[in-house]
């Protein structure tokens, strides 16, 4: 036997995608495909097939969001077993958190201040950054 | 020079219109409801299909997505009689993967259709029934290779137009979906205007072909996107199901195609067709709406027989479906 | 390097060996592709339509690298489309096997499964002994992946399916099993390709490879099929079943009607 052969009759015969004891005849129902377009980038969703299992599903998945080399991994994932928060109240809760990102720090007026007190200058735009302001210096607007 | 990030430190709370937005799907009083439903759509937001939305909304989705996953599969039997014809092994991996893409498509739109509660066999149940239509351009026959070129130009140039507008549709999974669909069809009318060039730069019995497919799809080109319509009466148009008016579309695609048409030296048959300078838009003959009614009824030159061939492939192929589908479970 | 300037190298035996064999592949690639393409839009199932019409792309795909290296070998003016359109019908040299109709969801599976077993064996057996088949080869091999894993889950749904499916597949698989060893017929002149080290192994000894794998995908399925060799003579018909000229009158209709023109 090929060795190509071998390895998908083994994947066959080990049998991941169909849940032993059951026969093959599954129900077609939806599974969401996510994809990935090139190395390093998140899945993303893309949409969805029907399919009466994982493998059919998966060679579905590769057909409607793949054929065209769009993707260098899916994955597809059985609509039922995906549970969904979507609670405003919990996702983006009311009150005041701007201490959570970089936008809720203001000190250029305090760092002028400070500046004026030690009697230093404002540091050259090669400081490092790290709140993703590019080259302005923390906190400094 | 002011600093644009040091203006509004703080970011402004845009979570409040956000967290408004879906108010629709608590446990208000229907009046309520709606009206929140109202002010999200209206004011450019999505709906998504786990949101409550009026029944008259999911109704209305459910014919135009239906209708066009419809056509997409239909729309794959008058190309794929040519399949198998195609004169050389690119021609005829291009058409094979085009008709692909359709039928992709029909998929696509179906998944989306099923989404809103009516299952993909009901949907054919009615397609077959007559009880739901599908466009126009696919219930005439393809005579010539040159079909295929003009189809896959012209039918697919003016098919985006319409479905570039409906990226911005109100409603989240079609709008998701026709991003796919018109980044795949732009391949289409690369494949169609080249076969068409192609046919215009070569024999004379290629160049009248071409003339001759022209003068046949002229008029049901012209119909395609229907009637004028009243903006104001259009409920698509006001829950932004569609975004723009049939007679926008026609005008748009007479702008981009005429111009190339014409530069290949084909005549199109509609003596009034011209540009109007001062209106600013296309004057063209009068489509013939009669036949569109006609048309899309069922009533076209092939409507009957293709119907009954999906029939007929139906029905040979229940067999397959059985052997790999259980029934759903009544439980589940 | 061209193929035509490899070719160069080899002997002129060698050469016509070859070439027989690079275009009975390359038939065999276009016949299957073409039928099997005529499933898009009238699929089973949605899903399946484009799955089917993808491996028809493929397999038409490799005909049609295949043609380009067999112009190249004959340098005689004619390109791939010429190579693959403009014959008479009883020039194809598609093996036995695929002169069946499209027949039924099936038929195709079970055709697919033979042929795509089949291939891979002989795939598997064509060695270094020319670059440009090797390399491409190489490429086929990898696409072919997904053909047997597509045939092989649908061999295995039909099958354990029971009741008509699997009356159907088994009655598919037993009309094509004599013919399907054709695929592996020992070519003209293959002691040539041997010697040059185009084949790594006999046509012999890849059917016997081939039969191994047939009965270890269908031992846990159904009783064996009998796969006899192919005499040698037998790859094609002499004559080609009416399936194959219908096929014919279709592929080429468009090209017959104004020979010559560029489509």
């Amino acid at each position: 036997m090929t060795d190509d052969l071998d390895q998908i009759a083994r994947m066959l015969d080990e049998g991941a995608p169909v849940t032993p004891g059951e026969p093959p005849a599954g129900v077609l129902e939806p599974w969401e495909v996510f994809r990935q377009e090139k190395d390093g980038d998140a899945m993303r969703h893309g949409g969805n097939v029907l399919a009466p299992d994982a493998e059919l599903a998966l060679h579905y998945a590769r057909e409607l969001f793949g054929r065209r080399g769009e993707s260098i991994r899916l994955w597809v994932v059985r609509r039922a077993d995906i549970h969904v928060l979507e609670d405003l109240d919990l996702l983006q809760p009311p009150l005041d958190r701007s201490f959570k990102k970089p936008g809720g720090y203001v000190m250029r007026d305090k760092l002028a201040a400070a500046r004026g007190r030690a009697g230093t200058s404002k540091p050259g735009a090669r400081a490092a950054s790290h709140d993703g302001t590019g080259r302005r210096s923390e906190g400094e607007r | 020079m002011t600093d644009p990030l040091a203006l509004d430190p703080v970011l402004p709370p845009r979570e409040r219109s956000e967290r408004s937005a879906r108010r629709w799907n608590e446990d208000l009083p229907h009046d309520e409801r709606y009206e929140h439903f109202e002010a999200h759509v209206l004011g450019g937001g999505k709906i998504e299909p786990n949101d409550w939305m009026p029944d008259e909304y999911r109704s209305a989705v459910l014919r135009f997505v239906e209708m066009h996953a419809n056509s997409e599969l239909m729309g794959v039997l008058p190309e794929r009689e040519w399949i198998m014809r195609a004169p050389t092994l690119r021609r005829k991996l291009a058409l094979t993967s085009k008709v692909q893409d359709e039928v992709g498509h029909a998929q696509l739109l179906y998944r989306v259709a099923e989404d809103l509660g009516k299952p993909r066999e009901a949907m054919f149940d009615d397609l077959l029934a007559g009880k739901t239509k599908f466009h126009n351009v696919f219930h005439y026959p393809t005579r010539t290779w040159a079909d295929i070129g003009v189809i896959a130009w012209l039918v697919d140039a003016a098919a985006i137009v319409a479905q570039q507008a409906l990226r911005d549709s109100s409603y989240g999974p079609y709008s998701r979906t026709m991003q796919k669909i018109c980044w795949e069809e732009s391949v289409h009318i690369m494949h169609g205007r080249d076969v068409v060039v192609t046919l215009a730069n070569g024999t004379t019995a290629q160049r009248e072909m071409l003339q001759e497919a022209l003068d046949r799809w002229w008029g049901p080109l012209m119909q395609m996107h229907g009637p004028r319509s009243d903006r104001s009466k259009d409920r698509d148009l006001h829950w932004r199901i569609k975004a723009r008016t049939s007679e926008e579309l026609r005008q748009e695609f007479l702008t981009i195609y005429v111009p190339r048409i014409l530069e290949l030296g084909l005549t199109i048959p509609d003596p009034e067709l011209a540009y109007d300078k001062a209106a600013g838009e296309w004057r063209y003959a009068d489509p013939d709406w009669n036949e569109l009614r006609t048309v899309v009824t069922n009533h076209g030159p092939k409507s009957q027989e293709r119907l009954e061939f999906r029939r007929l492939n139906r029905e040979a192929t229940a067999w397959v479906r059985a052997a790999v589908l259980a029934e759903p479970k009544a439980a589940a | 390097m061209t193929a035509t300037t490899i070719a160069s190298a080899l002997d002129a035996p060698t050469r016509t060996a070859l070439a027989g064999f690079l275009l009975a592949m390359a038939d065999d690639e276009f016949v299957i592709g073409f039928s099997d393409s005529e499933w898009t839009g009238i699929a089973p199932i949605l899903e399946e339509d484009v799955a089917m019409s993808s491996i028809a792309q493929d397999e038409l795909g490799h005909a049609r690298a295949l043609y380009e290296l067999l112009a190249g070998l004959l340098d005689d003016g004619r390109d791939a489309d010429a190579l693959a359109y403009d014959r008479e019908p009883e020039a194809y040299r598609h093996a036995r096997l695929l002169d069946h109709g499209r027949g039924d969801w099936a038929m195709t599976i079970a055709r697919r499964f033979l042929y795509d077993t089949a291939d891979a064996a002989r795939l598997a057996s064509i060695g270094a002994g020319w670059p440009p088949l090797a390399e491409l080869v190489a490429k086929i091999r990898r696409e072919e992946r997904y053909h047997a894993m597509h045939a092989l889950a649908w061999v295995d749904r039909l099958a354990r399916a029971g009741g008509e499916a699997r009356a159907r597949f088994v009655a598919a698989l037993d009309e094509l099993a004599r013919d399907a060893p054709s695929v592996l017929a020992t070519p003209g002149g293959e002691a040539a390709l041997l010697e040059a080290g185009i084949l790594g192994r006999s046509m012999a000894a890849a059917f016997d490879a081939w039969r191994s794998d047939v009965a270890g995908v269908l031992r846990p399925l159904m009783t064996p099929l009998a796969l006899e060799p192919a005499a040698d003579a037998a790859r094609h018909r002499a004559a080609p079943s009416d399936d194959f000229r219908w096929l014919w009158g279709e592929f080429t209709s468009v090209r017959r009607s104004e020979p010559g023109a560029t489509w």
